[in-house]
């Protein structure tokens, strides 16, 4: 009921926000035109109607219906593109569909039982090990909804890459419009591709990363021989015993095919290389998501033809000075060092690359990211082009979105100020020709006040202890969280039976917190990522794992 | 025209590779006036080596190199074949896959890091190879890979090229999770005793032998539909064919004479038990199958399965006509492996060269690549250690470390070193990304007793590795 009420308030927060609906005109007048596919208009017009970009030009004349927006000042960009998020898709509950835990097995009669037993507890009757669902698609997880996308858009972003969250293989992924009530008209193209990460399954077959290869290989060997079957079968049963379904196989024919690229998500040069090997072995037509590294492997990404979905999530160190930590490895001192020039490196070599958020907390800083490229070496054109039609082309939708041109999808974002700078301010946005209008709010005083479009408002105190229960199904652990603010951001600790973690990445969010820790369980290291709702003496929220969400509720100590 | 075209390929050479102007190429040395202890043929005063294309092309006296060669002088040095670590988890991102009990399906080769620290520490001990292993968590573990450590070259350049593939077997405590306690709501892995874990391994070759049929009915047209690939059993008929070696991590004698003895049952031999440090009881079983041991120099007692273990079991070993190596199994003691081939000598008297085939030679032989390795003898790869006195001494120092005539590490080029890397870490660390917050920031960690033990981090049966 509860629940019912905050959707029907944040419905009602969109519709104040969506001025309009689609089938009206709209002409931008007197602004500068940043088309990205030609020549940029230092004053011209954008025409928008019933849907599309109508017209562009210096000499283009409003049609008498419009609706008209003198821009004298701002900034026309082709709508901007996260060239891989998980925008639309909910943190999922454990259970059904998730990497659930329980044994599975890539092998052959030994882990027959286990299979079983793992796909029992999951809810599916696959024969593959948890983490093992190509066939999901995101489509299925999307959630429709113009507020779900509020921030992203906000800030200039019509258009992203919406990938599944949980899993060595994490589902097809789709390319989606951020605004719309229902999944199919937000769709601009799906499925994309299939996407593998070189996570583990703690807890169940592969519990390590040399399991997670090991159960690639067999997957795609299965899914090859399957399909030589059915050839076979369709092609003269007789004399031939049936070749078995397997939706899970079955979903990876477009992939051994090449019709369908493969998305690795890989950051450091090892990952890099590893996914490199992999798409040879296989014969993937492939692409990096992440690859802040790839700067390194220009000659075997051009051999290979690999395209990078770059993450703007650049690295910076968090942890607070101690003496008693050890001091951090050059390894690591140089490579948040360099990773802000690798954009311009790529470029130099001729490595094709889009930007991405890559899981920022904030969108700000995508933008922030962006410019820090451009001071490392990449020409603004270049990032201007990675942030639109350099994403369109490699999400394959180039001939729809990405730059103004007549006819393509009216995905557009006027911004006040500069693109790069703290005065950045998105006044209009338009998807599907849908106008999302923005009043600029007055800015914060004093020292730490950050300018709107994406920046963080003054955040509550959300600091204090919690005890929590977290739902392991089964088994709820009882877990208690200390937490100190300062700031937006948050320390302390997550105590627990399975012992004491300090948290890290912490920050207060717009009503409550986020942070990530490691945990022991089974001999292993859990990497979680905690986010509570605080309302009153209550709180709520999930605990992200690899396994899955596991939600936790519980009370704030006065 | 052919002139021409001669005479342009010569030109292109020449711009290309700067270094043929002065006459070097790639893998020439000439280490000069050394005490050579080739581990065949003795130890030999005064001795020159002459190498050329990383081969040792000549061993004597007086020998000159051509001008632009790099010579070294060792005069008052020791020259030893590089060493081979016969089992070390070196510059592997992930060590044991615990969730199954048989994964012979995991590849050692899919884990290599080649910028792993513990590479250039191990050059800094003078080992030039080594054998990477799968760790000690399952009956079956997954396939090893033996590689030349390479340090800064691409990682694909580590494996050493035509070494027989390998696998680790595990038995015992850390087979059986004698030391891991099940949390909450988790099933106990099987096997949990010995008999189980030897059930285990033979299952998993009478599965082998029928996938194995399953593809010879299928390739002598017998059966219609092509058998799937299993990434699991393809290995174990690879050791049934005799074509990879079976590596047996394990302590107590007994359990060594029953996977000799599945051996001979399925019909193949073990290439080496690992640790096998009651492995002297058993000494003439040994023998007569044919396998190596690879073992620590010491460690007796260190756990229960390990209590009857004595120092003299090196010896025995030895005595009994066994190809026995020492290995480290650590990051650490890689370093310091000439020490312990050194305890060989104390414990029993080994003779000397004997002790230092234990660390050179004998790995070679055991891991299948002692026809490129493992001694100073002309032919063989310039895999080489040059030390500041006898290696046997606590003394000593290695000097310099060359695989294939290439020198991947130089004490004296490493003092230099030190010197710009502390400024240039330091430079790092005062951009604005390297820098702690200003306020707040999470808690850094904090590391523990056990991250500085054996090779405990990231192993996911939770320890006792080794």
């Amino acid at each position: 009921m509860r629940s019912k009420l905050l959707m029907l308030s944040f419905a009602a927060i969109c519709t104040f926000f969506s001025v309009a609906v689609s089938g009206q005109s709209y002409a931008i007048t007197n602004a500068r035109i940043v088309t990205v596919s030609g020549a940029t208009i230092e004053r011209g017009t954008v025409v928008v109607r019933d849907g599309l970009i109508h017209s562009v030009g210096a000499n283009v004349s409003p049609p008498a219906d419009a609706t008209v927006f003198d821009a004298a000042g701002s900034t026309i960009y082709p709508g901007f593109i996260d060239a891989a998020s998980n925008l639309g898709v909910p943190a999922p509950a454990a259970g059904p569909g998730g990497g659930g835990p329980g044994g599975g097995g890539g092998g052959g009669g030994q882990a027959a039982a286990a299979a079983a037993a793992a796909a029992a507890q999951s809810g599916s009757n696959s024969n593959y090990p948890a983490g093992f669902r190509p066939e999901v698609d995101v489509l299925d997880l999307i959630r429709a909804g113009d507020s779900q996308f509020d921030a992203n858009r906000n800030a200039g972003f019509t258009t992203a890459l919406s990938m599944g969250r949980t899993g060595i293989f994490s589902g097809q992924s789709a390319v989606i419009n951020l605004a719309g009530n229902s999944v199919s008209s937000m769709t601009v193209k799906a499925p994309f591709a299939h996407h593998i990460s070189f996570v583990t399954i703690p807890g169940t077959y592969p519990g390590s990363l040399l399991g997670t290869f090991s159960a690639l290989r067999q997957i795609f060997n299965d899914a090859k021989r399957l399909q030589e079957m059915q050839r076979a079968y369709a092609a003269d049963p007789k004399g031939m015993r049936r070749p078995e379904t397997d939706k899970s196989l079955e979903a990876l024919f477009p992939v051994i095919n090449r019709q369908m690229p493969v998305v690795f998500s890989a950051n450091r040069e090892l990952e890099i290389n590893r996914a490199l090997d992999f798409m040879k072995e296989y014969n993937l037509v492939g692409i990096i998501a992440g690859g802040q590294e790839a700067w390194k492997l220009t000659d075997r990404l051009k051999a290979q033809n690999v395209p990078v979905l770059l993450s703007l999530n650049f690295p910076r160190r968090t942890a607070a000075a101690s003496p008693d930590a050890d001091p951090e490895t050059l390894d690591i001192l140089r490579f948040r060092a360099e990773t802000p020039k690798g954009p311009g490196r790529l470029a130099q070599a001729g490595i094709k690359f889009a930007f991405s958020s890559g899981g920022a907390t904030s969108i700000a800083d995508y933008f922030s990211g962006a410019g820090k490229a451009v001071e490392g070496g990449l020409s603004r054109d270049a990032a201007i082009r990675a942030m639109t039609l350099g994403a369109a082309e490699i999400l394959g939708v180039s001939d729809r979105v990405g730059s103004i041109e007549a006819g393509k999808i009216a995905n557009l974002v006027v911004v006040k100020g500069d693109l790069f700078g703290r005065d950045r301010f998105a006044s209009h946005v338009f998807v599907d020709g849908r106008l999302f209008e923005q009043k600029e709010q007055p800015r914060p005083a004093g020292p730490g006040g950050r300018g709107p479009g994406g920046a963080a408002p003054a955040a509550a105190n959300f600091g204090g202890t919690y005890t929590i229960s977290i739902d392991v199904p089964g088994q709820p652990l009882p877990a208690t969280l200390n937490l100190q603010q300062q700031g937006t951001a948050i320390t302390g600790t997550m105590v627990s039976q399975l012992g004491t973690s300090p948290i890290s990445n912490g920050r207060a969010t717009g009503n409550g917190f986020s942070f990530s820790a490691t945990v022991q369980f089974g001999g292993a290291s859990i990497d979680i990522t905690v986010q509570g709702a605080v309302s009153g003496a209550n709180v709520s929220g999930t605990v992200d794992s690899p396994q899955g969400n596991i939600p936790f509720t519980g009370t704030r100590n006065p | 025209m052919r002139k021409t075209t001669v005479f342009l390929t010569i030109v292109s050479l020449l711009m290309i590779s700067p270094t043929l102007l002065v006459g070097q190429s790639k893998g020439d040395l000439l280490i000069k006036n050394a005490t050579v202890m080739t581990a065949t043929k003795g130890t030999l005063e005064g001795t020159d080596i002459l190498v050329q294309n990383g081969k040792i092309a000549r061993i004597g006296k007086g020998l000159t190199a051509g001008s632009g060669v790099r010579t070294i002088d060792a005069t008052g040095k020791y020259v030893t074949p590089g060493i081979i670590d016969a089992h070390s988890h070196a510059m592997v991102s992930a060590i044991n896959e615990g969730s199954l009990a048989v994964t012979s399906m995991t590849r050692i080769d899919d884990m290599l890091n080649p910028s792993d620290i513990s590479i250039y520490r191990a050059l800094a001990g003078g080992v030039t190879g080594a054998l990477l292993l799968h760790g000690s968590a399952n009956p079956i573990g997954g396939q090893s890979t033996t590689v030349k450590f390479k340090w800064g070259r691409p990682v694909n350049e580590f494996p050493v090229a035509g070494a027989p593939p390998g696998i680790k077997f595990a038995l015992g405590e850390n087979v059986k999770r004698s030391s891991s306690t099940p949390q909450p709501g988790q099933t106990p892995r099987y096997p949990r005793t010995r008999m189980g874990t030897m059930e285990v391994i033979r299952d998993a070759f009478i599965r082998a032998r029928e996938y194995k049929q399953a593809w010879d009915d299928f390739r002598a047209k017998k059966t219609r539909v092509q058998p799937r690939i299993d990434e699991e059993l393809q290995p174990m008929v690879e050791i049934l064919e005799g074509k990879r070696k079976v590596h047996c991590h394990g302590y107590r004698s007994d359990e060594h004479l029953n996977i000799l003895r599945i051996a001979e049952e399925f019909g193949f031999k073990i290439g080496t038990l690992q640790h096998g440090l009651e492995a002297f009881k058993i000494a003439p079983e040994i023998a007569k199958h044919g396998a190596g041991v690879s073992i620590f120099a010491d460690s007796w007692s260190y756990k229960l399965e390990a209590y009857d273990s004595t120092p003299y079991t090196g010896y025995v070993l030895w005595k009994n006509g066994v190809n026995v190596s020492i290995n480290s199994d650590s990051a650490e003691r890689i370093r310091r492996l000439n020490l312990d081939a050194a305890k060989m000598m104390k414990y029993g008297g080994v003779p000397e060269q004997d002790s230092l085939r234990m660390i050179t030679l004998n790995p070679a032989i055991q891991l299948g690549i002692d026809n490129r390795t493992g001694s100073i003898d002309v032919g063989k790869d310039a895999d080489i250690a040059i030390w500041s006195g006898h290696p046997f001494s606590s003394l000593s120092l290695c000097e310099m470390t060359i695989i294939e005539g290439e020198v991947y590490f130089d004490r004296a080029k490493d003092k230099t070193m030190r010197e710009q890397l502390a400024k240039e870490k330091a430079d790092l660390e005062k951009l604005e990304m390297n820098r702690a917050p200003g306020s707040g920031g999470t808690q850094p960690r904090v590391p523990t007793e056990r991250d500085r033990g054996h090779y405990s981090h990231g192993d996911e049966d939770g320890g006792h590795e080794r």
